[in-house]
């Protein structure tokens, strides 16, 4: 259990003599293409930068992002597997940029599970316990104690290859636990697990961080993922943290379009072509013809950066659009049923704009009357509306 | 393959077939029509009435088996042939794991290299430079007198002969087998390394606890395999640097058969020993083949 601080750091892959000399040529020859997602600098390939970030003792917290955003990496930084090019790291009071994995206390679940194959259950649980000279009766009870508590006692004399991915996560979770280390790192622990065993695990994470007080960083690329488990959630992209916050804060207060459409599914509809307007200090915004007036906390907020009127990228989230008898002009394209809501894909505007709307209170003739062609209307309040300055693409309100 | 068996059919398979008639063609007149000849291990072979010589069942075996030098040779055959496929083993094992643990590619790539040169030459060249190097007056014998240790004569001494066989023939070949297990290391998933680095393993208790046990399946088949060939010890290296001196230590049976059956034409007695030689390899081939399939799950077909 150990709190764990980042201050600014920076992870840069330098090139290889043979790379150097390609860039170099390159450089001569050619206006230099810039490739998706690295950012190259003469020193190398830049994938990690500026982040800092404190975790506090026992807290989740998930890195989420596209891939190829630096989450791994820096996931590997704290764990010691790469070198940090720069920034410090501390876990607790000390300074480990330089400290060996081993010595780090840091226990880290891959996404491959990374279980010995050579190895049964019970030898890959003891593994670690082994190497510290630990005594085989201590490390038996310690290995049954974890055992018993992620349900694999059964297992203990299989091979991992006998098992199936649910039972590897199991035991590659029991490694660690066996351990007590001070920070849990998890990459990706549940990315090659099915639909359904994903969120039976999920649920199992939740309970386990209940059970064992840790500090957790897990990283995924999976937004549900991050929603349902960190108490904080950092989004990244190309190498730069874009927003650190609670799942509800990121979900409400989106700090720009990147974070607004990673987060929530199906993502959020965004209008190139709306205008935030001013009359007499009242904010409101408008679309097409049709106009709304936002909510208190919005005026506020406006206010209180002085924002002036300027057309802007306006976004609102699927679930809190519906269909009504006035507001905006659209054409059913396309129903996804989900059971209980259905998925609707509109063109309003010369776009695709998703509306969630809620089977509960539909009868099955209105539900059929959603065909493709069928005019629809559609409006959202003025708390839901998310304004996005159009050069900066941050939230204005921010 | 287990379970369903396809159903043969001529019509739509038989370009394959008709790709593997000139193999099989020239399998049965270059390997199965010359095997009449083991006739001759049965007669009293005359060159002047060649497979009509007289039958004379076995006792070209019987006259085989109780020389003393046969037993010599099958002696002198399995101790340099067990010996080299041993250290044929251990050697490019721990070769391969040290390469494995350079941290420079481009040394690794060098060494590499230049293990596996002396691979490429024939036993004719090596000879050549052994003779030269291990010579009384050689490189190996100035040194090791410089060092006030007296010299050794490697190619004569019957008692260190058969290790100068051992040796060079190791060193010739090890760069392969190195090759082999790097190829297998290789395909160690890199995150057990970092796994076990997180659980706290030095880098030798990853090589003890990691390495070695994953390449061992690797080890158990090249070892099987080479069983097969456990009767040959080298006929061309043996025949290219032995000389009398060495026959009771160095004398192996090819040496022995070429000697017999070629140079003082008994070739009856000759193709005796050769078709013994020939009858254990056979069974030790399907043996290891057995073997490599029970402990590596080693199968061709």
């Amino acid at each position: 259990m150990a709190s764990l601080t980042l201050k600014n750091i920076k992870k840069i892959y330098p090139f290889s003599s043979d790379e150097q000399k390609k860039a170099k040529k390159k450089k001569d020859d050619e206006p230099e293409k810039k490739q998706v997602n690295l950012q190259i600098t003469d020193e190398g390939v830049v994938a990690v930068q500026e982040f800092s970030l404190d975790i506090a003792d026992k807290e989740f917290i998930v890195l989420v992002g596209p891939s190829g955003c630096g989450k791994s990496t820096t996931l590997r930084m704290i764990a010691g597997l790469e070198d940090i090019s720069g920034g410090e790291l501390y876990i607790g009071d000390k300074l480990v940029n330089d400290v060996a994995p081993k010595d780090r206390d840091i226990a880290m679940v891959f996404q491959n599970y990374a279980l010995y194959p050579h190895m049964t259950v019970y030898e890959n649980l003891a593994f670690a316990l082994k190497l510290r000279r630990i005594p085989k009766d201590e490390i038996d009870i310690k290995v049954r104690e974890a055992a018993t508590v992620l349900d694999i006692m059964q297992y203990l004399d299989r091979k991992p290859k006998a098992l199936s991915g649910g039972q590897r996560q199991r035991v590659a979770i029991g490694r660690y636990i066996v351990r007590e280390p001070q920070v849990m790192l998890m990459d990706e622990p549940l990315s090659n697990l099915d639909a359904k065993l994903r969120n039976q695990m999920r649920a199992e994470i939740i309970k386990l961080r209940n059970t064992i007080d840790t500090t957790f960083i897990y990283v995924t690329h999976d937004q549900t993922e991050a929603m349902t488990l960190g108490d904080r959630i950092v989004i990244m992209k190309d190498g730069f943290i874009q927003q650190i916050g609670t799942p509800q804060v990121v979900f409400n207060h989106p700090y720009n379009i990147f974070v607004a459409t990673f987060i929530g599914t199906p993502q959020m509809n965004l209008f190139e072509n709306a205008e935030l307007l001013k009359n007499n200090g009242r904010y409101s915004v408008k679309l097409g013809d049709y106009t709304v007036e936002l909510s208190e906390d919005k005026q506020a907020a406006l206010s209180a950066k002085n924002v002036a009127a300027q057309p802007v990228t306006l976004g609102v989230r699927p679930e809190h659009i519906s269909l009504s008898a006035g507001g905006i002009d659209a054409k059913v394209d396309v129903t996804e049923m989900m059971g209980s809501s259905v998925h609707l894909h509109v063109d309003a505007f010369g776009q695709d704009v998703i509306l969630i709307v809620s089977t509960l209170n539909m009868t099955q003739k209105e539900l059929d009357s959603l065909n493709h062609g069928t005019d629809v209307r559609f409006d959202f309040p003025g708390n839901v509306c998310h304004l996005f300055s159009k050069e900066t693409g941050i939230n204005l309100e921010a | 393959m287990k379970g369903k068996k396809k159903k043969f059919n001529i019509s739509t398979l038989w370009q394959y077939y008709a790709m593997l008639v000139p193999g099989v063609v020239l399998t049965f007149i270059f390997s199965y029509i010359p095997l009449y000849g083991v006739i001759i291990a049965f007669e009293k072979y005359n060159v002047g009435m060649g497979f009509n010589s007289p039958w004379v069942g076995l006792e070209n075996f019987r006259y085989l088996f109780s020389q003393p030098t046969f037993t010599r040779t099958i002696w002198n055959t399995l101790f340099i042939s067990v010996w080299k496929l041993a250290l044929g083993i251990i050697v490019p094992v721990t070769i391969a794991v040290l390469l494995n643990e350079m941290r420079s590619d481009k040394l690794k790539r060098f060494y590499q290299t230049l293990i596996y040169i002396p691979n490429f030459l024939s036993w004719i060249i090596m000879a050549g430079v052994l003779m030269d190097i291990l010579s009384s007056t050689g490189a190996i014998n100035t040194i090791l007198a410089k060092l006030g240790m007296g010299t050794v004569n490697f190619l004569g001494d019957a008692k260190v002969f058969p290790w100068t066989m051992i040796v060079s023939d190791v060193w010739k070949g090890f760069g392969y087998g190195t090759i082999v297990y790097l190829a297998a290391l290789l395909g160690i998933d890199p995150s057990l390394y970092e796994s076990a680095m997180l659980d706290g393993a030095t880098r030798w208790q990853q090589i003890k606890n990691i390495t070695i046990p994953l390449l061992m399946p690797t080890i158990i088949l090249m070892t099987v395999l080479s069983l097969g060939s456990v009767l040959n010890a080298g006929f061309d290296q043996v025949y290219n640097l032995y000389s009398p001196a060495v026959w009771e230590t160095g004398d192996i049976i090819d040496t022995y058969v070429y000697r017999l059956g070629i140079q003082q034409a008994q070739y009856s007695v000759g193709a005796a020993v050769g078709l013994f030689k020939s009858l254990v390899s056979a069974i030790m081939v399907v043996t290891s083949y057995r073997l490599a399939d029970k402990l590596a799950g080693y199968r061709i077909l």
